[in-house]
C-alpha cells in the first residue's frame, strides 16, 4: 500500500488531476477537502502521511489551515499547491513550515519530486 | 499624445503581455499543443458595450475576479458552454468531446482558467511594472452574457464610462475557442495607469 495523501483544494479539477497523477504512481488518495477547515479536520480524522494544500480557498486559507495542522503534528508534511503569481504568499507558507510547494498549472514531474522529497523517498 | 491616448496604449501593451503570459501557462498547463491570442483591445464604451452584449442572448460561461492591491481592477472572461468542455477536456486531458454537460469539472476547469489568466495580468503588473496586484478566488457564473455582464459592471458603471475590452482566442488543435475578456479599472486605479503611461 502506497503512502496515504489528504487533497485540499477548492478547485475539484485540480483535486482530479493531482488524484490522477499521485493514484497512477502508486499513492493513496484518503481524502479530500474543499477548504482549510475542512482539511484540518480531515487531517486529525485520517491522520495522513501527506497533505496537498492550496493557498487561496475560501472559509480558510491554506496558510492558516498549515499552521493549524503543525500545531496538532509538528512533523505534519504539507505540500502548498500555489498559482503563478502568490511568491508572498508562498515565502509566507515556507517560513510556517511547509515542506514544499508545487505551482500551478503543475507538470506531472514536478508533483511526484515535491512529494516524494516531502516522503523522504527520493 | 494625451493623457487617455497614453492610458489606452499603457492598457493595450498590459493587455499584450498579459495574453503571452497566459498563453504560455495554459500551454503548460494542458502541455502544448494550444495558445492564446489577442484579437484586439480596446476601450470601449460602457453603454455602448452594454448594450450589445444585451442584444445576444445566448448563455455564457465565465468567471469573475477582483483584482486588488496597488491598481484595483474587475476582471471577467467568459466562453460559450460548449466551449468550456472542449476547455475542461483539455485540462483533464481527455479527448475532446468526453464531457457533454455543465458539471463541477466544468465549473472547476473555468475557475482554473479565470485563475491563471487573472494571475497572468497580476504577473504582468509585478514583473513589469512594480505594481502590486492580488487576484482574489475566482466566482463562476453561468447565465445570459447581457445578465453576467451587467453584474460585472453594476459596482464601476457610476465611476467611470469605459471599459477594457481584450477579444482573444484560444487556439487548439482542431479547436478555435473564442474567449471574451474584460477588465475594468475601478476606484483609484486609474491614478496608477496614468503613471504607467507616463514612463512609456
Amino acid at each position: 500500500m502506497g503512502k496515504r495523501i489528504l487533497l485540499v483544494d477548492d478547485a475539484p479539477i485540480i483535486r482530479l488531476m493531482l488524484k490522477d497523477i499521485l493514484e497512477y504512481s502508486g499513492y493513496e488518495i484518503v481524502g479530500e477537502a474543499c477548504n482549510g477547515m475542512e482539511g484540518v479536520q480531515k487531517f486529525k480524522e485520517l491522520k495522513p502521511d501527506l497533505v496537498t494544500m492550496d493557498i487561496i480557498m475560501p472559509e480558510q486559507d491554506g496558510i492558516a489551515a498549515l499552521e493549524e495542522i503543525l500545531s496538532i503534528e509538528a512533523n505534519a508534511k504539507v505540500v502548498m499547491v500555489t498559482a503563478i503569481d502568490q511568491r508572498e504568499s508562498l515565502m509566507k507558507a515556507i517560513r510556517t513550515g511547509a515542506t514544499d510547494y508545487i505551482v500551478k498549472p503543475f507538470e506531472d514531474e514536478r508533483v511526484l519530486s515535491a512529494v516524494k522529497k516531502a516522503l523522504g523517498e527520493e | 499624445m494625451d493623457n487617455k491616448q497614453k492610458v489606452d496604449r499603457a492598457l493595450q501593451l498590459i493587455s499584450k503581455l498579459s495574453i503571452d503570459k497566459a498563453s504560455q501557462v495554459f500551454s503548460k498547463m494542458i502541455k502544448g499543443g494550444a495558445s492564446i491570442e489577442m484579437d484586439k483591445a480596446y476601450l470601449a464604451d460602457i453603454t455602448d458595450v452594454t448594450q450589445q452584449i444585451n442584444e445576444n442572448s445566448d448563455e455564457v460561461i465565465g468567471a469573475f475576479v477582483r483584482l486588488v492591491g496597488d491598481a484595483p481592477f474587475k476582471f471577467l472572461f467568459f466562453v460559450a458552454p460548449e466551449d468550456s468542455f472542449i476547455l475542461t477536456d483539455m485540462i483533464l486531458r481527455r479527448e475532446i468531446g468526453t464531457t457533454k454537460e455543465f458539471n463541477a469539472y466544468t465549473e472547476s476547469a473555468v475557475q482554473e482558467i479565470g485563475n491563471i489568466l487573472a494571475s497572468a495580468i497580476t504577473n504582468v503588473f509585478s514583473a513589469d511594472f512594480q505594481i502590486m496586484l492580488y487576484p482574489s478566488p475566482p466566482t463562476v457564473v453561468r447565465d445570459f452574457a447581457g445578465t453576467v455582464f451587467a453584474e460585472y459592471i453594476l459596482e464601476a458603471a457610476a465611476e467611470r464610462d469605459e471599459v477594457l475590452i481584450i477579444q482573444s482566442k484560444f487556439l487548439v488543435v482542431k479547436n478555435n475557442i473564442r474567449c471574451h475578456m474584460y477588465i475594468l479599472p475601478v476606484h483609484d486605479a486609474d491614478k496608477t495607469l496614468s503613471q504607467i503611461a507616463s514612463s512609456m
